[in-house]
């Protein structure tokens, strides 16, 4: 595939990501923009973190490091926590690899795989004819992501003005929306045993380390959805 | 820039090294295998339950801000947000709407 991509091949995605997704993105960065405020950090930081890790956990994790100084055992923790709560990239990009064709153009997808433009994209590309998939995401990503660095910097600016029970409400609006994601690909047999496995294995993350909680949940819950997938086929 | 940014700074370009290199062993990985492979299958299965287990953590045991909004609040929103989907036919932005209005409310009655 030709890495030139048309203008107008992007555009369904580009729409499509200025619904739902749009608020759900913009709500959870700006809490996140004023979060890092609270914390003493600068702007640069900010956008450092949102736009460079451009994963909620793992923004969080390094957040909380950072908040606490640098804390006094290195960075070396915070870097393996804060990946650990993104790891669940590698399982996305492994997914969502096969349904961006075949060629080097696909290397564009990579700084933008994370989870609002991958759970997107996983309903919307095989519906799609081939050649429209990467424009499609590369269109859905470059909005999620621009518009999570404006309210990341939008959050660091409005810090002092936030009630907490605004700025809650804000967090919530991410796991609402991959909530409603979720819901809309019930329909699905494979999907639905992952949810609902994924959900039932969610305490069992409550017994592991923080930053484990979610990939250990996952691989669980997923593991055993797709085992009994298998069994029935 | 301020003083904590400086300590802050190197654990968040290693990070963000270590995110592309995740996203990019994905993608080599994937990068012979067809969608219906099952290892292909696997990944989105464990995918789809790590997003799972993130809605549930998020609201049965929450960290940060959020943790400041009581359990039926949080639950109250969650069900106002699936009801909605369900009866609008899948419209996101109403839904999303409407559980986070009822959220707010609850969180101000309780």
């Amino acid at each position: 595939m030709p890495l030139a991509l048309p203008l107008s091949g992007l555009r369904p995605g580009l729409s499509a990501a200025l619904g739902a997704p749009a608020v759900a993105m913009v709500a959870t960065f700006l809490a996140f923009g004023a979060a890092v405020r609270d914390a003493g950090l600068g702007l640069p930081w900010a956008l450092g973190a949102s736009l460079l890790i451009y994963g909620m956990p793992g923004q969080l994790v390094l957040l909380q490091f950072a908040a606490a100084g640098g804390g006094g055992g290195g960075a070396t923790p915070a870097v393996l926590g804060a990946v650990a709560a993104n790891a669940r990239f590698l399982p996305m990009a492994v997914a969502l690899t096969p349904w961006l064709g075949g060629g080097r153009g696909r290397l564009l997808a990579l700084p933008f795989i994370a989870i609002t433009p991958w759970a997107a994209a996983m309903q919307a590309l095989p519906g799609l004819a081939p050649t429209a998939r990467l424009p499609w995401f590369l269109g859905f990503a470059l909005v999620s992501w621009s518009l999570a660095g404006l309210a990341t910097a939008a959050g660091h600016a409005l810090m002092p003005l936030l009630d907490p029970a605004l700025l809650a409400a804000l967090l919530f609006a991410n796991p609402l929306y991959f909530a409603l994601l979720l819901a809309a690909g019930m329909g699905v047999p494979a999907s639905r045993q992952a949810v609902l496995a994924g959900a039932l294995a969610a305490p069992v993350g409550l017994l592991l380390p923080p930053a484990w909680a979610l990939l250990g949940a996952g691989v669980l819950g997923g593991t055993v959805a797709f085992l009994a997938g298998r069994g029935r086929a | 820039m301020p003083e904590a940014d400086g300590a802050a700074t190197a654990p968040l370009l290693l990070t963000a090294a270590a995110m592309l290199a995740l996203r990019g062993a994905g993608m080599l990985l994937a990068g012979t295998l067809r969608p219906d492979h099952p290892f292909i299958r696997w990944a989105a299965a464990v995918s789809q339950a790590v997003l799972a287990a993130f809605v549930t953590l998020a609201v049965i045991a929450p960290a940060g801000a959020v943790a400041a909004v009581p359990l039926p609040a949080r639950l109250a929103g969650l069900a106002a947000g699936l009801g909605v989907h369900a009866a609008t036919g899948g419209r996101m932005l109403p839904s999303l709407g409407a559980g986070l209005a009822v959220l707010l409310g609850v969180r101000a009655l309780l």
